[in-house]
């Protein structure tokens, strides 16, 4: 008979004594607990896969040869199987270039660049496309190639914020241990320097006019661009 | 950088073009590629499985013969390809660590075969990848294991040298018992007096019935106090002296006192000296009786004679973290259960369960179901918490077994074939034996057949018989030993013979008439008997002096150089060993320089043994 003076140990045990009792039921599938994962799992079973578009159209969208888009594509498709690129594996290969400093931010910047319709996943099209401009390129699409990287939220302006997000990202990559030492103020003191030269009415933004304008008559900067030309 | 990532340069240079509206300093001049490097396809034909993969592919890794102007040397300029002969199926996994980045090792494979693989196209190991790498460095542990353990056996059974220490031979004598008999009857001795002494200890504590003039029941031990006296006294002693032997022989004595095995050995013989110092005080006594306790430890002084009693031992060592852990988890739930326990029962009538520590013990009798029954818990909470302790004691028990018992599993098959590997040694050396038997025979012939178409040459200036056709590979072989026949001046004979030089040399030791100049050379053939011993890797009994492996046997003979009449009669014999075929019997050979030295005893002189060149006699 049960009496009402349950004390706090016994309250316990009887606790312990239904708990087993619901896990038993359970085991003999009376009981149905919660097991919404399992619909979740099949659909993770699909995984992404891209295939390019043909060579020949390729061909006629970049600036590339034949051979060089199928020593591209081989070397894409080494590395990235499914055939896009996410950020992460983006991440990853760029850190392998820079291995004493971190390459992730930069690299963020740079997949934004690259994955030029938005979708989170840069495909092979995204890839070569850029290379193109990159590469084969006259300077003016490539300086406006470098005005999308800086433009972080791709509103036609150059912040004084979004550029300085750029250039700690481009002094990570350089690691701590540097000659000179690397200073706190330093990517802010690079930032203002850049605003000085680029920014010619002085209203605290770089419109694309003035980014252009600007460095072409830069001769280092001239000159730079035809840096990679014979890359591939 | 992984060169999986190689082909991503491009795009990572490319990409640096963010960088130059930002710098502030003139960029250098990038690399000139001078070579354009051709994007060909390069034939790999390894024993005729053709692989193929393009040229900068290969080049990823530069420090590997396939990546290097290595493959050069192997280039097939009729087929233009590159032949290797090696295994296809391990140089499949090797280009695949070129194309994917990853080396794997696959399972399969034996492990010296692909190590040698790797070695040969210049590939360190240490870049297997994770996924394989375990399995890689277990087998190379089992590997090195099994050849550290034939090294070890080798060095063990050694034929004792003659002129060891009395120190090592003794100590020898108590590492390996089956060196010698007398050690073999050392070792049988103290196993029995370990056996005798554990039983009278055992034994002397049973009650024996009582002595007419007491009441009360006496031990053995008591009743017969002097016979056992006297056995222990013969015990302790024999183990004394066992002691200091082994101690005198010890190699290090520094480390020998502080193994194991002697700790035990001091402590299974100090009660009785300590027995002996102390008087009978009453005091003391009881702490002396504490100390009989310690004669215990005699029985472990059988793992010396028992391989399984100290796998168990080694077992119980390399399980010290699995069983570590499992004291662990087993004094956490007994704590935590006694407590439990404890508040449970608190409330009933006199109960068992007076304190957390008296709740201990019902828990541990209660988690290794062993369940005296002593204590049991009567409230209903107390019966509930009691039925989930002894449930979750079995699980806790349960878990760190299976390690316990793999561990001792490996160690133990581990040890059998090593055993295994003993019973064989005997039957593969007989087969090495057998092999380099067959080897001689054949040079043998070779070299009769050779000289004696060379003698039918000179003389009918062709060749009238047709040599046995031999494999090319053979014949090279065979000229090449007799070139190294003739640089040494030394022949080869096969065992027979030697022995029976041997067998001479030693009756001409022991005739009185040497002189000085033959002690020279039996002493030259009795120390190149001794050095064959030593060489030799066998386990020859001690019987058979000349057992031997090597075929290679000198037999010292007297140079033509020196005026003794001796060189006059060697002389003639000269020309018989050269030119003609080797049919003269060996028992010419050992005859001449027996007779002759005999008569010439007394005109022997140092001239002689200074150009002593040792030449072998041969069939």
């Amino acid at each position: 008979m049960l009496t009402m003076n349950l004390e706090g140990l016994e309250m316990i045990a009887v606790l312990v004594v239904v708990v087993v009792f619901v896990k038993v039921l359970e085991q003999f599938g009376l009981l149905e607990a919660g097991y919404d994962d399992s619909v979740e799992d099949e659909l993770e079973l699909s995984a992404v896969r891209h295939r390019p578009e043909g060579l020949e159209q390729l061909e006629a969208q970049t600036r590339f040869s034949r051979k060089e888009l199928q020593i591209l594509y081989r070397g894409f498709k080494n590395e990235c199987p499914s055939g896009v690129v996410n950020e992460e594996t983006f991440k990853d290969i760029y850190a392998q270039f820079f291995p004493q400093g971190d390459a992730s931010t930069y690299a963020h910047f740079l997949f934004n660049a690259f994955d030029t319709d938005h979708n989170g996943s840069v495909s092979f099209e995204d890839f070569v496309m850029g290379l193109s401009i990159l590469l084969r390129g006259t300077v003016q699409e490539k300086l406006i190639w470098a005005f999308n990287l800086y433009d972080i939220n791709k509103d036609g302006y150059i912040t004084k914020e979004e550029m300085l997000d750029i250039m700690k990202a481009i002094y990570d990559m350089m690691g701590k241990c540097t000659y000179p030492v690397l200073k706190e103020e330093t990517p802010r003191q690079h930032v203002e320097v850049f605003f000085q030269k680029m920014d010619k009415n002085k209203d605290g933004v770089v419109t694309i006019d003035e980014f252009i304008d600007c460095c072409q008559n830069d001769e280092n900067i001239m000159r730079s661009m035809h840096l990679f030309e014979n890359v591939l | 950088m992984a060169a999986g990532v190689a082909a991503w340069l491009p795009f990572a240079r490319a990409a640096a073009i963010g960088w130059m509206p930002v710098a502030s300093t003139p960029m250098p001049i990038p690399p000139q590629d001078k070579r354009k490097a051709q994007d060909g396809l390069i034939i790999l034909n390894v024993s005729g499985t053709k692989f193929q993969t393009w040229r900068t592919t290969l080049e990823r890794y530069p420090d590997t013969l396939l990546g290097s102007t290595e493959r050069d040397f192997f280039f097939h300029e009729e087929t233009s390809e590159y032949f290797f002969d090696r295994d296809p199926d391990i140089f499949r996994h090797i280009l695949n660590f070129y194309r994917t980045g990853k080396l794997h090792y696959p399972r399969q494979e034996c492990i010296s075969a692909y190590d040698e693989e790797l070695a040969f196209f210049g590939i360190i190991p240490e870049i297997i990848g994770d996924c394989c790498y375990e399995e890689y460095k277990d087998r190379r542990r089992e590997n090195a294991e099994r050849l550290q353990d034939d090294e070890e056996m080798d060095m063990n059974n050694d034929v004792t040298p003659v002129n060891l220490t009395f120190r090592e031979y003794l100590w020898r004598a108590f590492e390996n018992p089956h060196t010698s008999t007398l050690a073999l009857v050392f070792y049988y001795v103290t196993g029995f007096f370990i056996a005798i002494s554990v039983m009278a200890n055992v034994v002397e504590t049973v009650p024996c019935g009582t002595l007419p003039n007491r009441s009360k029941e006496m031990s053995c031990g008591d009743r017969y106090a002097l016979a056992f006296f006297c056995l222990d006294t013969a015990c302790v002693m024999i183990f004394t002296v066992e002691y200091l032997l082994r101690l005198i022989a010890a190699p290090s004595r520094c480390k020998f006192m502080k193994s194991v095995m002697s700790v035990i050995d001091v402590v299974a013989i100090m009660p009785y000296y300590i027995g002996l110092v102390m008087t009978d005080n009453d005091q003391v006594s009881g702490a002396f009786v504490t100390l009989r306790v310690f004669r215990v430890f005699r029985i472990f002084k059988f793992s010396r004679h028992s391989a399984g009693l100290r796998i168990l031992g080694y077992t119980l060592k390399s399980c010290a973290s699995e069983l570590g852990f499992l004291l662990f988890s087993l004094t956490m739930a007994i704590i935590i259960f006694a407590t439990v326990m404890f508040y449970a029962e608190k409330g009933s009538t006199a109960t068992k369960f007076t304190s957390i520590p008296a709740a201990f013990w019902y828990t541990i009798v209660t988690m290794t179901t062993l369940g005296y029954g002593d204590m049991v818990p009567k409230t209903i909470v107390g019966k509930v918490f009691g039925s989930i302790c002894s449930l979750s004691g079995v699980l806790v028990i349960a878990l760190p077994v299976p390690v316990i018992v793999s561990n001792f599993s490996r160690i133990y098959h581990q040890s059998q074939r090593a055993e295994k590997r003993r019973a064989q040694r005997k039957t593969r050396l007989a087969r090495i034996r057998a092999a380099k038997i067959r080897g001689t025979n054949a040079y043998m012939r070779y070299k009769q057949n050779g000289l004696l178409i060379d003698a039918l040459e000179e003389e009918a200036g062709q060749a009238l018989v047709g040599k046995a056709a031999s494999p090319p590979f053979e014949s090279q072989h065979h000229h090449l030993l007799h070139c190294l026949e003739k640089t040494t001046n030394h022949e080869f004979v096969d065992e027979q013979t030697f022995q029976a030089n041997c067998m001479e040399i030693s009756v001409v030791n022991k005739s009185g008439s040497r002189t000085s100049s033959l002690s020279s050379s039996p002493h030259g053939l009795s120390s190149c008997c001794s050095r064959r011993h030593r060489k030799k890797s066998s386990f020859s009994l001690p019987s058979t002096n000349n057992q031997e492996l090597s075929t290679i046997q000198i037999r010292e003979r007297p140079v033509s150089n020196s005026r003794s009449s001796l060189n006059a009669k060697l002389d003639e014999t000269m020309p018989l060993k050269c030119d003609e075929a080797y049919i003269s019997p060996s028992m010419v050979r050992l005859s001449a320089p027996v007779a002759t030295s005999s008569d010439d005893a007394s005109t022997a002189t140092t001239t002689y043994s200074q150009s002593n060149i040792v030449r072998v006699s041969a069939l």
